[in-house]
């Protein structure tokens, strides 16, 4: 089975993909932080035993995966493909998973709370992300009581998730408009529609590759289908302004447009190291092109596959031995070399 | 300048006095200041020289951290977290702690959240159950009201109470409430 990030989204070409997760908790047991490791094993293993018949929620086969026996490069790739957090990868207590074949549908044990439901889907499909997610949250609730009290709704660790514990959030992508000067303002203004907008690759103000993401601030007073309707729409219009700006560009500055192109092609089909700023750059360029239409591939090619690809973790699993940062960089662009097709 | 107390030590303390429309300047070291009488601002020359319980003894208000001692006296009964532990982590260890500091973070969560009321979602049983109360009081429906609004009544009461650290009335409207909740179906 092909994992969910394979997907391109054909309509909305700039969102990479669309996530929703649930926070939930058993009000048979203390929250994560409160729980003794004996206590967190039992309730793991109550839940899984609860959950026995799970394959076949939402189509899909489920294997459990117990996330305190995996070693950190299992974890940190998990991450890498977002279906862990940094804080659960750092955890030592007992955790677990029930994981979806695709990696699309995730339900984590005694993370930062007792239930995390996580849907991913490629592509602007926010409304169908909450739609299985919330049928995940039907089948665990149906068979665990949550803790839930009538003014605060579902109760968290965290204040910040308390109410519907639903947190929707959108990749985009937005290589023109986040070179545009009002760009910042744009960005503090989303705040007012209580939309929050990130950088998601690199430090402090640098963002390689211009993805960012879009996620809800606020998970109360708002009901599930208002806050990924909100979500969704503010994906949708990144979407549309950065198609605008793309073309505005195309019109005046297509020779500019096609030489940086081609350029960024060049240099990563031929590179013999790639750092992740260059090689987040120059993938960018090529996301925004086939986009476009400016470049053609002899294949399909999945760009936010190859994200994935050359993130650390990944590249230390495909090499058997742990790489320094130079041989990092090398095995980087051989990666890039492989899978980057030959244009048509 | 040497302490015209004892003339032995440097005089680091000045104590402007006001009598009779007649102001004094007095010049004197840490100790005898310490060992003068200086009606209720002894207290800040003893130990240590804290300006933050300086000023709140100027202005008359309790010092901040005695304030910070009752809250920190508040502990969860279910998971045993303090008051003090969920301001360092902002993590909350139970479900119960909501019901524990809701007087206390009702209004930092609805500064996060922008609101203080779920909308949304509601588990299937409760939901149900919710709907069985409703159908069962609504023979009684004033009954069910006056207790709804005596319950209301007792939050408010309640949070007064703690806003002005009369612990023990706000102990006496927390039982009441628990017990009206409790013993709803047996009022009406």
């Amino acid at each position: 089975m092909s994992e969910w990030f394979e997907e391109i989204d054909a309509e909305r070409k700039n969102v990479v993909c669309s996530r929703v997760r649930l926070t939930r908790n058993w009000d048979e047991y203390v929250f994560p932080s409160r729980l003794d490791d004996g206590k967190a094993a039992e309730m793991i293993r109550r839940l899984c035993e609860g959950m026995k018949d799970i394959d076949g929620l939402l189509g899909l086969k489920y294997d459990v995966v117990d996330l305190s026996q995996l070693g950190e490069l299992e974890l940190r790739i998990l991450r890498e493909h977002r279906v862990l957090n940094s804080s659960i990868i750092k955890k030592k207590a007992p955790m677990a998973m029930l994981l979806s074949e695709d990696e699309s549908v995730s339900l984590v044990l005694n993370g930062a709370d007792h239930i995390r439901i996580q849907v991913l889907r490629a592509g602007l499909h926010m409304a169908d992300a909450w739609k299985m997610a919330n049928e995940a949250d039907d089948y665990v609730g149906s068979r665990f009581s949550y803790a839930f009290d009538e003014k605060y709704g579902y109760l968290t660790s965290f204040p910040t998730n308390v109410g519907t514990g639903l947190r929707a959030a959108a990749i985009v992508h937005l290589p023109s408009l986040s070179l545009g000067k009002k760009f910042p303002l744009l960005v503090s203004d989303m705040a007012r529609f209580g939309v929050l907008i990130r950088g998601i690759c690199g430090e402090g103000r640098e963002n390689y590759g211009a993805l960012y993401e879009i996620s809800n601030q606020k998970t109360m007073g708002q009901s599930e289908q208002e806050i990924v309707d909100m979500v969704s729409r503010v994906a949708a219009q990144l979407d549309d302004q950065e198609n605008q700006v793309r073309e505005m560009a195309m019109k005046t500055h297509r020779l500019v447009r096609e030489d940086e192109l081609y350029k960024s092609y060049g240099v990563l089909k031929y590179a013999r190291r790639l750092s992740m700023k260059e090689a987040m750059s120059y993938l960018s360029q090529i996301m925004a092109g086939t986009a476009d239409g400016l470049i053609r591939f002899s294949r399909p090619v999945s760009v936010p596959r190859l994200i994935l690809g050359i993130q650390t973790a990944n590249l230390q699993n495909l090499s058997d031995k742990p790489l320094d940062k130079d041989e990092l960089d090398a095995a980087r662009a051989e990666y890039l070399r492989e899978e980057l097709p030959q244009l048509c | 300048m040497l302490c015209e107390r004892c003339k032995i030590r440097e005089a680091n303390i000045q104590y402007t006095e006001v009598f009779n429309g007649v102001k004094t300047d007095h010049h004197f070291c840490a100790q005898c200041a310490r060992e003068l009488d200086f009606g209720q601002y002894s207290s800040i020359f003893e130990g240590e020289f804290p300006f933050a319980e300086f000023l709140s003894a100027l202005l008359g208000g309790e010092t901040p951290s005695k304030r910070q001692e009752k809250y920190q006296q508040i502990v969860c009964p279910t998971c045993g977290t303090t008051y003090d532990e969920f301001v360092k982590n902002s993590c909350f260890g139970c479900a119960d702690c909501y019901g524990v500091f809701d007087v206390l973070i009702h209004d930092n969560i609805k500064h996060i959240q922008g609101s203080d009321h779920h909308k949304g979602k509601i588990p299937a049983g409760r939901q149900a159950d919710g709907e069985d109360a409703q159908q069962t009081a609504d023979p009684s429906e004033t009954g069910e009201q006056s207790v709804r609004s005596r319950i209301q009544l007792l939050e408010r009461q309640l949070k007064d109470a703690l806003r002005k650290e009369e612990y023990e009335t706000a102990a006496w409207c927390r039982d009441q409430i628990r017990a009206l909740k409790e013993g709803k179906e047996n009022d009406v």
